[in-house]
């Protein structure tokens, strides 16, 4: 059995390598050769694939534990370096580490030619690096490191071009906007290390505390904190998964490479706070409150992005929103303790949106770099091979009966409508009695509002693109081609994947495995909370729902846009009008909130108080000089006043001496 | 033997860079790096050795005093890794200056080993007058070196410097001077034992006089009015001892002579940490508007700083681990910054944050050190910075929630002013044409990588630094063992409820267990099958007998 440490090793060493590489290279007019650094940059994360697929097929039920060694002992906090490969992490990596070997792979043919090509791949290992460590850590400090790693190489990967000032703005705004997030991460393992020291941060220990809590009738003593822990763990998960309020950072980092919003922006990075969910779910199952923030979240995040999905013209910030929206549904699944069903999304989300990424940077490619979908069109006969993988994925993300997104989407909704327990509390109005109000059915019709819509503007994407006629200029037109063979194997895997991933768990045709692989770790949490909704509901009833919203969705999309004529792209392909203050809500919530304030605190501070203490300094000073000048005028040529004056000090030095009790 | 030599040698290196030839840069740079990989070399062995004193020996006799001023040099955990970060950071600045200071490097170097002497006697002093005395002894080699290779403010800056932190620590002398005249000698515990006997009016001038000395050498606000200017026209190798080493001189001072020394009020303390985070607070708001490189450099330090102060004024158990980590991650990382702007302020001409810009495509390796070490600057996992940072913020949660909030919310600002930095230094396109200067030469390059790679082992491994404060116990714990039997003998009963384990939680918390072993005991108390608590605590257990 290989060392559980192997595994976050290998990409270590890649990005040691590869980093010496660009760095010694950096001097040179032609660079190191990509074919070399090419093989090393697929390498590793291969290796740590096969890594993983060897443990995954010999792990014992309860998991594999292994404690490196210590990081932090003081007192008062001690964490070791220790790992935990359990059903929930196989997953996790199974599919982080191998579809980052496919982006891998694929960006060797997207970054050709590109002078920071080593620089690129060092950055993407270290981007797996920490991914790994996230994942398969076994407490929330070291967690923490993998989390605030990877935010940094996605900062790192969105500002890549970094000659462009508003790739590092964009950069720049990830970062801060995640680190607020990463505050509340950081806060909440405070609160946890006040209920139950520092060994409490790790998971093991963790879910034995609540089975104990739970076991002793406590529920009530610890919930109050845990809540607040609660709150700012998620506050850290809507940082890292772009939910409301933290979200504005996910479009803008479309600027970076399109195989990086591939692999971090949509399937690896922002599905971190779905897994932390689902890592504490033994915990947050105890918090109803926060439970019900969560379900909140997510609904409220899932439609406003598929909303904004709608009025994109770039067709990378359409996936963009997508993806958030996606996030919106995977958190309506973890606020429901559904946290099967949310890892299941996860898992076919990263096959379907990775496919569509991949796709959209094989179009922009093909169009050398173009990205408004006004100036695309009819490119299914001239790239066949990325349409099909394009269709296949959309038919995925819609939620296609069979395709992977129609198991997870069904489950969710299914779930939502099952589990989901918010309520508006009974209240009494002109002398009527008015019971508790369930929201389940709100929270399931929002659910499924959503999914019709990501079918349209899903739809709207393909048909832009896909069908019609060229809607470039001439020239560019004939340029276009198919994507070197390097990019499209990827896609064509991933493409396979978003079509047969949900087969691992197909609850209508009796395959559960998925969930069966997930129970060891959330079975527990999930069995906590009863489900809302005791009567028996026919499964069948959902998947007809779902897909009916599917294909109203599809027919809609048809009808608006495959006829309509699509007005001339002119200028930046951002939205404009009411679209725009919709698309951009939460910046300017952001603006008034936060940067202003800031600035204008700055401001005050710079501009009145350091300026009041300059001027109260140098009137200090200038008093000093002036009593100085005065005293000198003491300075005189009489040799008697000096005398005097001498003696006079002597004595007064000789009395405070004898004043304080010394002797001469 | 290695005390004597870390406080008086580089005054003797000095005397030999004297005798140096003046023209010659290449000669006398070699000697004094030589000399400093020496001094560096014997401040690690310092560390390695754990705490050690010299013998005591008469210095002078103040008149009117009890008893004897003392040459004393004692070294702890604390000590040495100051003198460490005083050392090395001479070090790099004796590298780094060979491509600023080209003719009168001779001179530069003697100004650095004074400093360096004064500095490492600062840290090192058991008697209170020889600390005062090297405490005041470190701004003058200073403030020369300002007022000589300094930039256009040069003697502004160097009058600034040296009146400010002269006047700043005077009243400590008369306060020096009074308690001299209660306490037996000028030792630490004397100071002490006269202190307490004081009546409390007294006492609390006295505190001010002291702290006003270190307020300002740290600076924390409102006394930080010497500090933008002064960092910003020394020569950046000597801002970056500035920051890294001098600056620490303030939080030393408070940890070291007036935490023992003064009986603090719950309102004295709580309104320091306030005073600190609000300094973290400031220092950040400010270095968010800075134009200039080096300005924003020293508001950023003066933002952590603050946070250290607050650190210490959290009275935690963790505190001093904590403090330390984060003062040696600051002086690494703060020097290697201010080094790295002088680099750029040495290639452009400018260190005017509007004016520069594109150093990425242009210098390729500068620009990779730089912008590794703002990240490192940011307090990532996996660098000493975030240990420090999160320890400390592990501390100030002793005081509460909102401390940790306040200091949580300096962390996002570090980063919204951190990454601006990076963006407008090497990002983009070069604002203007400027005649290239000298470049970063391999040896200077070279040391900076050798402080981003300490960052990172201190910041997985930062036992090499906690470890030094840990005094090896030897006594057994009656207590403990007595709780362990009690524990033993319940086991078979029924499990037991929330409030006896509680109650036993809290015993075994008086009883000195540390958090995990009082976590795998209570495990184990519950009945608890999971084979991995167990052989937890059977570790914990084997390892307080190994200490034993």
């Amino acid at each position: 059995m290989i060392s559980l440490g192997l595994i976050p090793l290998f990409p270590l060493l890649g990005c040691i390598i590869l980093g010496a590489i660009a760095v010694i290279s950096s001097g040179s007019k032609k660079g190191p050769a990509e074919g070399f650094v090419g093989t090393l940059a697929v390498l590793f994360p291969a290796l740590s694939f096969a890594g993983v697929a060897l443990l995954s097929f010999n792990m014992p039920e309860g998991g594999i534990r292994e404690t490196l060694c210590n990081w932090i002992d003081i007192p008062m906090f001690r964490v070791d370096i220790g790992f935990l490969f359990d059903g929930l992490s196989r997953i996790m990596l199974l599919f982080v580490t191998g579809i980052g070997s496919l982006i891998a792979l694929y960006s060797i043919g997207y970054m050709h030619g590109d002078r920071g090509f080593a620089r690129y791949f060092a950055y993407i290992n270290l981007f797996l690096f920490s991914m790994i460590v996230l994942v398969l850590s076994d407490n929330l400090l070291l967690t923490f490191l993998g989390w605030e790693g990877v935010g940094l190489c996605s900062y790192l990967l969105i500002g890549f071009w970094n000659k462009d000032l508003k790739n590092c703005q964009a950069a720049n705004k990830a970062f801060i906007v995640n680190r607020v997030g990463d505050i509340g991460f950081l806060l909440g393992m405070l609160f946890l290390v006040t209920v139950g020291g520092s060994a409490i941060l790790n998971y093991d220990v963790l879910s034995n505390f609540i089975s104990m809590v739970i076991n002793g009738n406590h529920v009530e003593i610890v919930v109050p904190v845990l809540s607040v822990a609660g709150i700012l763990f998620f506050i850290g998960c809507t940082g890292k998964s772009a939910q409301i309020p933290l979200l504005t950072w996910l479009p803008d980092a479309m600027a970076g490479p399109t195989p990086v919003s591939a692999l971090i922006h949509a399937a690896t990075m922002v599905t971190s706070g779905v897994y932390l969910l689902a890592r504490l779910g033994s915990m947050f199952a105890l918090l109803p409150v926060v439970l019900d923030i969560i379900v909140v979240v997510g609904m409220l995040t899932a439609f406003w992005a598929a909303v904004a999905g709608l009025f994109q013209n770039d067709i990378k910030k359409v996936l963009a929103y997508s993806t958030i929206s996606q996030l919106g549904y995977m958190f309506m699944a973890s606020g429901v303790c559904a946290f099967d069903a949310s890892i299941f999304h996860v898992f076919t989300h990263a096959f379907f949106k990775a496919a569509l990424f991949l796709g959209a940077g094989a179009v922009i490619h093909a169009l050398a770099g173009e990205q408004d979908m006004r100036k695309m069109g009819g490119l299914l006969k001239k790239t066949p091979v990325t349409a099909c993988v394009m269709i296949f994925a959309f038919l995925a993300i819609v939620g296609f009966p069979g395709f992977a997104g129609f198991w997870s989407k069904d489950l969710i909704l299914e779930r939502l409508f099952m589990n989901c327990s918010m309520f508006i509390p009974g209240f009494t109005i002109f002398g009527h009695e008015v019971p508790n109000i369930p929201l389940n059915g709100v929270v399931y019709a929002v659910g499924l509002a959503t999914a019709v819509i990501t079918a349209v503007y899903m739809g709207r994407l393909i048909i832009l693109t896909f069908f019609g006629s060229y809607r470039g200029s001439k020239e560019s037109e004939e340029h276009i081609h198919e994507a070197p063979a390097v990019m499209l194997i990827p896609m064509v895997i991933l493409a396979f994947g978003a079509v047969f991933a949900g087969y691992l768990w197909a609850d209508s045709i009796g395959i559960k495995f998925f969930a069966e692989t997930l129970a060891p770790v959330v079975g527990a949490a999930q069995a906590y909370n009863t489900p809302a909704v005791t009567a028996h509901l026919n499964p069948v009833v959902f998947a007809v729902l779902g897909t009916v919203a599917a294909l109203l969705g599809m027919f809609i999309a048809y009808k608006i846009y495959a006829k309509a004529r699509i007005p001339a792209a002119k200028g930046s392909s951002a939205p404009e009008g009411g679209k725009a203050t919709w698309t951009f809500l939460f910046d300017s919530i952001h603006k008034y909130v936060g940067i202003i304030p800031v600035n204008v605190l700055a401001w005050i501070c710079d501009v009145v108080v350091d300026k009041v203490l300059a001027a109260a300094q140098w009137t200090l000073g200038a008093i000093a000089t002036i009593l100085g000048d005065g005293v000198a005028s003491f300075q005189v040529r009489k040799v008697r006043v000096q005398i005097a004056l001498s003696i006079l000090g002597l004595i007064a030095l000789m009395v405070v001496v004898l004043l304080t009790g010394g002797t001469l | 033997m290695l005390l004597h030599l870390l406080v008086l040698a580089p005054f003797v290196a000095a005397i030999l860079m004297v005798m140096t030839s003046k023209e010659d840069a290449k000669s006398s740079s070699r000697l004094a790096i030589l000399m400093g990989i020496g001094f560096t070399a014997m401040s690690v062995a310092l560390i390695a050795g754990g705490s050690v004193s010299t013998e005591a020996i008469e210095w002078f006799q103040i008149p009117g005093c009890k008893g004897p001023v003392y040459y004393y040099l004692t070294s702890h955990g604390l000590a040495s890794w100051m003198v460490f970060l005083s050392s090395g950071l001479s070090l790099v600045a004796l590298i780094s200056a060979r491509g600023i200071t080209c003719r009168s490097y001779r001179n530069f170097a003697i100004g650095i080993f004074s400093l360096m002497g004064a500095m490492n006697g600062t840290f090192l002093a058991a008697d209170a007058v020889l600390f005062f005395f090297f405490f005041e002894a470190m701004v003058i080699p200073a403030a020369v070196l300002i007022a000589g290779f300094g930039g256009k403010d040069r003697m502004k800056a160097a009058m600034t410097f040296a009146i400010y932190t002269l006047v700043g620590s005077a009243p400590m002398m008369v306060a020096l001077w009074y308690v001299l005249t209660v306490a037996d000698n000028s030792m630490l515990i004397s100071f002490a034992v006269a202190v307490q006997g004081l009546p409390e009016g007294t006492q609390n001038v006295l505190l001010g006089c002291f702290m006003l000395a270190f307020l300002v050498k740290t600076p924390i606000f409102p006394f930080h009015g010497w500090q933008a200017i002064t960092y910003a026209e020394a020569p950046a190798p000597l801002s970056a001892i500035l920051t890294g080493a001098m600056s620490k001189a303030g939080v030393f001072g408070f940890i070291v002579w007036v935490l023992p020394i003064f009986p603090l009020s719950m309102n004295a303390v709580s309104g320091m940490m306030w005073l600190g985070l609000f300094t973290a607070v400031y220092g950040a708001l400010m270095a968010l508007r800075a134009t200039d490189g080096k300005k924003l450099l020293a508001f950023s330090s003066m933002g952590h700083l603050g946070l250290a102060v607050a650190g210490v004024f959290s009275l935690s158990e963790a505190m001093l681990p904590a403090v330390l980590v984060l003062l040696v991650a600051h002086g690494i990382s703060a020097g290697a910054q201010f080094y790295l702007m002088g680099i750029a302020e040495r290639m452009t001409g400018t260190r005017e944050l509007d004016q520069l810009g594109g150093l990425s495509s242009k210098n390729p390796v500068f620009s990779t050190l730089f912008g590794f070490a703002g990240v490192m600057a940011l307090a990532v996992p996996g660098t000493a910075g975030f240990v420090g940072e999160f320890s400390v913020l592990l501390a100030l949660w002793d005081m509460g929630p909102l401390p940790a909030l306040v200091a949580g919310f300096t962390l996002i600002l570090s980063a919204a002013y951190m990454l601006r930095f990076i963006q407008k230094v090497i990002f983009g396109k070069a604002a203007r044409e400027y005649e290239e200067g000298r470049r970063t030469s391999p040896l200077e390059g070279f040391s900076i990588a050798v402080m981003l790679v300490l960052l990172l082992v201190f910041g997985f491994h930062p036992a090499f630094i906690t470890n030094s404060l840990v005094e090896p116990e030897a006594t057994e714990n009656p207590a403990a063992a007595q709780v362990l039997n009690n524990a033993a003998l319940n086991n078979g009963e029924a499990p037991m409820t929330e409030e006896e384990i509680h109650q036993l939680d809290s015993t075994l918390a008086a009883a000195g267990f540390k958090d995990d072993e009082r976590a795998s005991i209570i495990a184990q108390m519950k009945g608890d099958n999971s084979s991995e608590a167990v052989t937890k605590s059977e570790n914990s257990v084997k390892e307080t007998s190994d200490a034993e």
